[in-house]
């Protein structure tokens, strides 16, 4: 449930990219935040380690623009996607109205990728969610590497059906507003009072 | 109960402001634990408050989560004590944030006396939000998700 504010009249969505460490989530949230125009977008906050690991969250707002009076707001997140971040990443994922998954698409990160994809899975249900039913799209992000996971790998391992899949050089920008503009879509398509 | 509507809308920033005019606080603001702010009074200008509502609430979940750790349910208050801006928050039925900035930290127990004092004026505020019927049902209807579809092809167009 996205948060409404009837006095203020605001609407604000949370997206969340999801997915294991490396696989290009920050770097996919860095690309829209340069893209958009400056007067619709709020700072950004990378809380991130030396290494430019993200440590807690990445978060920045953006104002979609009014409707029927009201103020439309969506508010992204990255979740670090290091394994023993798992606290962190249920907290960032709470209340989000809709995911992307960054998967990365180097063969060596299959086992990475399910099991980040699992304990998404987990995290939803464990919240009263219906995940086959939420906002989600898989990015199958780096495909300029040499060697790349084939699309429908993850969906076959994972039994997903109909899931939105999109292509991804996220250091590139390709494919970032597509899937960005996906997940959004889907987002306020599901969107219900 | 039988307050006008003007009045209504401007419970939570007059709370607030009389917080700040007793405590000589710099700013206060009202957080939702989605990371969201309701309302601000003070001094703003120098504060992303966007910024700043996402990560008390980030911070506020860490400190849940620490919390349980050690036994307790929650923390109920966090203090920041900085060299010259100190940060007092304080959870409101479970479920908001009251941050308050000041500058003079001889004034602590004054700030987290009037924090505590003006809780129970700033649960009523919200009650009586939630039963006030402000609500509209413009959003979500066909034609709103037209216009944010519209939006979102636009914005997220690719170059
Ligand atoms: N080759 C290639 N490298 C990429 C691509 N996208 C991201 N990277 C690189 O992968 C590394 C990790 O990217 P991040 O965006 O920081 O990854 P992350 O998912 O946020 O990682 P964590 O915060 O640790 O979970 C960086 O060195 C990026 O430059 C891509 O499409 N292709
Ligand atoms: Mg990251």
């Amino acid at each position: 449930m996205p948060h409404i504010n009837y006095r203020d009249k605001q609407l604000s969505f949370k997206i969340v990219y999801y997915g294991p460490g490396l696989s290009g989530k920050t770097t996919n949230l860095m690309y829209i935040h340069q893209a958009l125009e400056k007067d619709r977008r709020g700072d950004i906050v990378v809380l991130d380690t030396a290494e430019e690991r993200t440590l807690f969250f990445d978060f920045f707002p953006l104002e979609l623009g009014r409707i029927e009076g009201y103020s439309v707001h969506f508010n992204m997140y990255t979740v670090p996607g290091q394994v023993y971040y798992e606290a962190s990443r249920r907290l960032i994922l709470e209340g989000a109205d809709g995911v992307v998954f960054v998967a990365d698409s180097h063969e060596g990160r299959m086992a990475d990728n399910v099991e980040s994809f699992c304990m998404l899975q987990t995290n939803l249900t464990s919240f009263g969610l219906d995940w086959q039913r939420f906002p989600l799209v898989l990015q199958y992000n780096k495909r300029d590497l040499v060697e790349v996971l084939p699309l429908g790998t993850l969906e076959r391992e994972l039994g997903l059906n109909g899931i939105p899949v999109l292509e991804a050089v996220a250091t590139a920008g390709t494919g970032v507003m597509e899937t960005i503009r996906t997940v959004s879509r889907h987002v306020i398509q599901k969107f219900q009072l | 109960m039988g307050y006008p509507m003007e009045q209504r809308d401007c419970d939570f920033s007059r709370i607030l402001q009389q917080m700040i005019d007793k405590t000589n606080a710099l700013t206060a603001l009202l957080v939702t634990k989605e990371g969201i702010s309701v309302a601000e009074a003070g001094d703003t200008s120098y504060l992303n408050t966007t910024a700043m509502s996402a990560l008390v609430a980030g911070m506020f979940s860490a400190t849940r989560e620490v919390a349980r750790m050690v036994g307790e349910t929650q923390f109920s208050i966090l203090l920041q004590q900085g060299e010259n801006r100190h940060i007092h928050i304080g959870l409101i039925a479970d479920s908001k944030m009251l941050v308050i900035i000041f500058e003079d930290f001889s004034r602590i127990g004054l700030v987290r006396y009037e924090a505590r004092r003006i809780c129970p004026q700033l649960e009523e505020a919200f009650r009586r939000e939630a039963s006030s019927d402000s609500r509209e049902a413009k959003i979500g209807t066909p034609l709103f998700k037209e216009y944010a579809l519209n939006l979102i092809d636009r914005i997220f167009e690719t170059k």
